[in-house]
């Protein structure tokens, strides 16, 4: 909700802890800042409990504690200084993106999400050959078949069973009808317990199979010949019985998280499956549902597309925006020396810190985070969604979800702080 | 602040003004009476010889929302070419067929554009495509949302529920994604492609519910005209694109029996199935049925010869069209069981026999169409080309010799089979100031815009007189913003923001219990979560809301 008065009594909260951006949450408070949450949710009851809990050291030099001022005039003389400024992190709202935008055009930096290994194998495809796609809603009322590849999308996307794969009712599509396949090496794993009763297919692969698992499906669907057999007895017949069910299906989804896809050239596994799903529309109706979205990174990506034109991992230092996914990757920049000053902006998780590295260092924070190495400047700032309003966005890149606030304690924005840094740099 | 502009040729259509040597006064943000003799003038603009008009208004441009991300997202390639690098305040950015808010903003402003309405908002992305027009600086902005393929609404139609029932839905949907006008696109169709429907003519049936595209038309023109929302339904008619569509084109005008109904892009629904190759021109059709209804208006959607990207509403066509994509890749995307979006990139060759005849059938159009108040000068951009093409296709409509020079290089047998030689009109000044200001001003209900009365905002543009209206379009000598001089010789020299213009029918709130249901039960996001307040309008997206207002509701 967006909110005028900062109060934790509130129905209808959003939630800025993944992808899914659950936005049907009440908050019981407690002693510990959260007692309950409703519906539930581990995920997201975790990072109430750590925002609301966390207790602002204030604003640091070098591990002591300074105040705002001297804090926001260090920053101002390093920025001053810095000739190939780095804005990475970039965990943030709609808001302290458009900031950050802004004082990295100002200053000529370069932009990288935390997630953006994990974003790219996605937008890579994008780039090279575009896909069908479709958002939660349309997956939960209208998807007979649900392909979920790989097994970590529950623990990243908590409510992700309740909210698309098994909704209590669906339009066009209701629970009984539906098939639910699940590609993964599930032997090593348990399926989540909301699934269980419900028996899903389950197809035992190993990653290094994925694509050839994709290649062998659009080639029976295509009816080249092929033999399936070398996959190996089970998965052999598991993806006959596969390759039938998609040509069945009405309207079939396949989802990841490319965060999972952690190997080598994942994005050519990812452009097998949205391959896939191209094919299938010759015929019937699919589509690709990509999970993604945590620590913000849809947001700040769709920001930066917007404001510059490009995708994150652009630079500025140019004077005009300049666009390369293989050359802005953060953590090249700083292993080769590439950045002179690292500006990280990370509000959402305390975990979520910077890399430890040489170069001198601005930390907009989450306020509850610790670091292990000191740094220039700390700056805590509030966290979107508890501290202050905002908008994040979900998954599925449609959806831009207003951020409430719940408590008032004094933090500013990242927002805030990164324009009164943008007013004292002058032009 | 008192600013006189003196001596300046006035083109104020709206008021009659044809070309009037005259004084224009503006204090502060507006247009004034002259002031009193003895009050000193803060700034003196001599314009002897220059000509005058409103800024001009866009009433059809995707500048905002989804598709634009995602068109940028796809041809990270197209942006270099067109970097437009940080100057001072002003922001750096890119892009010349999907170009960066900014770079957006600026440029229409140079172009001495003030105001420009993103015609297809998703109500589910709307605070994206608000946010988007936020960050557009120079620029006031607006919204169509788009209905008539959301499930709610057809199968409210289905159900056979009321008029009354329909119009709340309408208004609330206005008011939850602050918009002042609504679109349909493919009506129906964009629903039937996600149930595996390749292809919905006017008086089809829907695949999942006995509705026909007409019955969409006919509940959605009727919604709005008994709301009193000043601009008629918004149409992306059937069968985009497809030979022989003009017959479709012909049955959506009489879809709206009589009622207001605004037809768009309609080039690309102009088209017969004659000839060797079963393509041809119906613009003379299409354009006879407009001179004959004056409940129809249109804006053309003209293409233009080069590299462009289509983005669009339109899945089922778009999905259809891909084949054509240059480079090749697209995307098509269903979207919350309310729309969808298709961006397919594409390229336009002069030597190719369907692209030169759609440039032709878009002309043919524009000089077919009698009345310069219900035909709308637009590319569509960026599906027709990009808006940067305005100045070159006003010298087409104004130089009937450039014109043909330019018809004669085109594959020889579209100039073949087109009228366009035959056509002598050459659209006046006049013209084009009512095609591009007053006109729009009039049909989107903003009576403070696009003219130069007293009262009327302050946006406004000093030409030079130029022989070539290419040269005289492009590089406006002055564009005030609000009263404030932002572009100089087609150069920005301040950075204003704009606000969101919206309309506010009123409506029974009862619709919204339904709504709630229907959002509890399906939908993926909370009904208190989906509208937007002109507090987060303001704060939070960074556009304050004007507020137009409607006719009294009218019932029939
Ligand atoms: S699933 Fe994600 S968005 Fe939903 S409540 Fe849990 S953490 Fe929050
Ligand atoms: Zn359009």
């Amino acid at each position: 909700m967006w909110t005028t008065e900062p109060s934790l009594n509130q129905k209808h909260l959003t939630c800025p802890f993944c992808g899914l951006a659950c936005d049907d949450l009440s908050i019981t408070p407690g002693d510990r800042g959260i007692e309950s949450l409703d519906p539930k949710c581990d995920k997201a009851k975790q990072g109430f409990r750590l925002a609301l809990q966390a207790v602002s050291r204030g604003p640091r030099s070098n591990g002591a504690p300074v105040s705002m001022e001297v804090a926001l005039q260090q920053s101002v003389q390093l920025l001053k200084s810095a000739r190939a400024p780095l804005f990475a992190g970039l965990a943030t709202d709609v808001n302290g993106m458009r900031a950050t935008l802004e004082l990295a055009d100002r200053c000529g930096g370069v932009l990288d999400h935390l997630n953006g290994d994990a974003m790219f194998r996605n937008i890579r495809v994008v780039q090279d050959n575009g896909w069908v796609a479709c958002t939660l809603s349309e997956a939960r009322n209208r998807a007979d078949l649900i392909l979920i590849i790989g097994t970590q999308c529950f623990d990243r996307f908590p409510r992700f069973v309740d909210r698309v794969l098994l909704p209590r009712e669906s339009l066009f599509s209701p629970k009984a009808g539906r098939h639910l396949v699940m590609l993964g090496p599930w032997q090593n794993n348990r399926l989540p317990a909301t699934l269980k009763d419900y028996a899903p297919i389950t197809l035992h692969a190993h990653p290094s199979q994925w694509a050839d698992v994709a290649g062998m499906l659009r080639a029976r669907l295509g009816n080249r010949p092929v033999d399936s057999g070398r996959l190996g007895g089970q998965l052999a017949e598991g993806v006959e019985e596969l390759a039938r069910l998609l040509r069945e299906a009405k309207y079939s989804v396949i989802t990841w998280s490319a965060a999972e896809l952690t190997f080598p050239h994942a994005e050519l596994v990812i452009e097998r499956w949205a391959a896939l799903a191209r094919d299938l529309n010759q015929t019937t109706r699919s589509s690709v549902l990509p999970l993604a979205g945590n620590q913000g990174d849809i947001t700040s990506n769709q920001v930066c597309t917007w404001q510059t034109g490009y995708p994150l991992r652009t630079s500025l230092q140019y004077g005009y925006p300049v666009h390369d996914s293989r050359l802005f990757r953060y953590q090249d920049l700083i292993e080769n020396n590439t950045a002179d000053l690292l500006i990280w902006i990370s509000s959402l998780d305390p975990e979520a810190k910077p890399p430890a590295c040489d170069l001198p260092t601005i930390v907009f924070g989450h306020p509850g985070m610790e670091l292990g190495q000191e740094v220039e400047v700390f700056l805590p700032v509030g966290v979107p969604g508890v501290d202050h309003t905002g908008h994040g966005y979900r998954s599925d890149t449609v959806c831009t979800l207003p951020l409430g606030q719940l408590i008032e304690r004094g933090l500013p924005s990242a927002a805030t702080l990164l324009r009164t840094l943008l007013d004292r740099l002058g032009d | 602040m008192l600013i006189k502009l003196s001596g300046g040729t006035v083109y104020d259509p709206a008021n009659g003004i044809d070309g009037r040597v005259m004084d224009l006064f503006i204090r502060d943000q507006h247009l004034v009476e002259p002031p009193a003799d003895n009050e000193p003038i803060d700034q003196h603009y001599p314009l002897e010889g220059k000509v005058v008009m409103a800024g001009a208004i866009d009433l059809h441009t995707h500048i905002g929302g989804g598709k634009v991300n995602i068109a940028r997202t796809l041809l990270p390639e197209q942006q270099p070419a067109y970097s437009r690098p940080r100057a001072g305040r002003m922001r750096s950015g890119s892009g010349g067929i999907a170009p960066s808010t900014h770079a957006t903003g600026y440029r229409y402003a140079e172009m001495g554009y003030t105001t420009c309405f993103e015609p297809a908002l998703l109500p589910v992305n709307a605070r994206q495509a608000h946010m988007e027009m936020a960050d557009t600086p120079l620029l006031d902005t607006g919204g169509y949302a788009l209905l008539g393929n959301d499930e709610f609404l057809l199968q409210l139609i289905a159900e056979g529920a009321e008029q009354q029932t329909i119009n709340d839905y309408v208004a609330w949907t206005l008011r939850a994604s602050q918009c002042i006008g609504v679109k349909v696109v493919n009506p129906g169709g964009i629903s039937a492609f996600k149930f595996n429907q390749r292809a919905l003519d006017v008086d089809d049936v829907h695949p999942h519910y006995p509705i026909s595209p007409r019955d969409i038309l006919r509940t959605l023109s009727r919604a709005l005209h008994q709301l009193g929302v000043p601009h008629p339904l918004h149409v992306h008619a059937s069968n985009l694109g497809v030979p022989g569509n003009y017959l479709s084109t012909l049955a959506t005008m009489d879809a709206a029996e009589g009622l207001p109904i605004h037809l768009t892009h309609i080039q690309f629904h102009s088209y017969g199935t004659e000839g060797d190759r079963k393509f041809s021109s119906c613009a003379a059709q299409i354009a006879e049925a407009v001179n004959r209804q004056a409940n129809i208006s249109i804006d053309v959607g003209q293409i233009m010869f080069g590299q462009t990207v289509t983005v669009s509403g339109d899945t089922m066509r778009q999905y259809a069209n891909h084949g054509h994509a240059h480079p090749r890749k697209w995307l098509c995307m269903d979207i919350e069981c309310e729309a969808g979006c298709g961006v397919v990139p594409f390229r336009y060759r002069d030597r190719n026999f369907v692209n030169a005849l759609q440039w032709a059938i878009g002309l043919e159009l524009f000089l077919l169409v009698d009345d310069p108040w219900r035909v709308f000068l637009t590319t569509d951009h960026p599906n027709g080309a990009p808006f940067t093409s305005y100045p070159h296709l006003i010298r087409l409509l104004m130089d009937r010799s450039f014109r043909n020079d330019m018809l004669a290089r085109i594959h020889p047998d579209a100039g073949a089979s087109s009228h366009l030689a035959s056509l002598d009109r050459e659209y006046s000044l006049n013209e084009i100031a009512i095609m591009t200001r007053a006109a729009p001003a009039r049909l989107l209900g903003m009576t403070d815009y696009g003219h130069l009365a007293p009262g009327a905002v302050a946006d406004l543009v000093v030409y030079h007189r130029e022989g070539n209206p290419e040269q005289m379009f492009e590089r406006p000598m002055l564009v005030f913003k609000r009263g404030e001089v932002v572009a100089r010789e087609g150069a920005i020299c301040a950075s204003v923001n704009g606000s969101t213009h919206v309309v506010r029918p009123e409506y029974d709130q009862g619709i919204e219990t339904r709504l709630a249901e229907w959002f509890a039960r399906y939908h993926s996001m909370s009904l208190r979560n989906f509208g937007i307040s002109d507090d987060e309008m303001a704060d939070g997206i960074g556009s304050p809301v004007v507020i137009h207002p409607c006719a009294s509701t009218s019932h029939p």
